[in-house]
C-alpha cells in the first residue's frame, strides 16, 4: 500500500454540493478497489490560471488515499469517463498530510487566497533574457551577405 | 565565418555603460533558499511559494539567478509543472 494524492477539477457550472458528490463517488470507486480515502479537502471554485475546456473557474477537491496501483487506475478511468471533471492529477507521496493542513487550505484560513496581483517573483528586475544568452535569430542583425557576389 | 561574429558585439561585461570589464565587487555568494534548516518544503500546491521562482512571463527562474541548488531545482521545476497542469500556474503570460 502506498500513499497518494489526487487532485481534480471540477466544472465551474456545477455546485460546491455537486463537487461534493463527486468526490462520494470517487471515494466510493477507491473503496471498492483495494485503497480507501483518509482525507479529503475541498478547495472551493478557484480561478484558473488559464481556460481549461472553456472554464474559467473550477471546484478543485483533493482527496488523500491509501491504496495500491489498481485503485489509482480505476479512480483515473471513472475521472477520465466523468464529464463534469476537467483534470485530474494524483501525485505518490511518502507520507500524507492531514486533511486541513494542506499549503492550500493554510493560505486560505491566512485569507490569501484572493487572487492578487503579483507579488516578488523575479522579471522586473531581468527582463526574461538575463543578459547572458546570445541574441535569438529574430533578435540579432541581418547576417553579413556572402562575400563574392557583387564584389 | 569567424569574423561575423567577433565583430558583431561585445559580450563580455563592458557593454553596459561603458563600465571596465572587471568590476571591482564581489557580488555575495547567496545560499540556497531551500537548504538548511526551517527551509520551506517545495510542494506544487504551495502557489505563493512557488510564484516567487517563475518570472513575469511565467517562465521558471534560472537557478544561477535565484541561487537554488541544482538538487532543489530539479524538484521545484517539477513542482512547478504539476501546478501549471493543474491550473494553478500559468504556463505563460501576456
Amino acid at each position: 500500500m502506498s500513499f497518494y494524492e489526487t487532485i481534480f477539477i471540477a466544472r465551474q457550472d456545477i455546485s460546491s454540493a455537486q463537487a461534493e458528490a463527486l468526490a462520494d463517488t470517487f471515494t466510493q470507486v477507491a473503496q471498492e478497489h483495494e485503497g480507501k480515502v483518509v482525507g479529503r479537502e475541498y478547495w472551493g471554485l478557484r480561478n484558473l490560471a488559464y481556460r481549461i475546456k472553456k472554464n474559467r473557474k473550477g471546484h478543485y477537491v483533493m482527496l488523500n488515499l491509501e491504496g495500491t496501483g489498481a485503485t489509482v487506475a480505476e479512480l483515473e478511468r471513472t475521472m477520465r469517463i466523468n464529464e463534469d471533471v476537467l483534470r485530474y492529477l494524483t501525485v505518490r507521496v511518502e507520507a500524507l498530510v492531514e486533511a486541513g493542513q494542506s499549503v492550500m487550505m493554510q493560505a486560505r484560513a491566512r485569507g490569501e487566497d484572493r487572487d492578487r496581483g503579483r507579488r516578488g517573483g523575479y522579471g522586473d528586475r531581468y527582463g526574461d533574457r538575463y543578459g547572458d544568452r546570445e541574441p535569438r535569430e529574430s533578435e540579432a542583425p541581418a547576417p553579413v551577405a556572402p562575400v563574392g557576389g557583387e564584389a | 565565418m569567424r569574423e561575423g561574429r567577433e565583430g558583431g558585439r561585445d559580450r563580455d561585461g563592458g557593454g553596459r555603460g561603458g563600465a571596465p570589464t572587471r568590476r571591482p565587487f564581489f557580488r555575495r555568494r547567496k545560499s540556497c533558499p531551500f537548504s538548511g534548516p526551517n527551509a520551506p518544503k517545495i510542494d506544487y500546491k504551495d502557489v505563493k511559494l512557488l510564484q516567487r521562482f517563475v518570472s513575469e512571463r511565467g517562465k521558471i527562474v534560472p537557478s544561477r539567478i535565484t541561487a537554488v541548488s541544482a538538487r532543489k531545482q530539479r524538484e521545484l521545476s517539477q513542482a512547478i509543472k504539476r501546478a501549471r497542469f493543474l491550473g494553478l500556474l500559468p504556463y505563460a503570460m501576456r
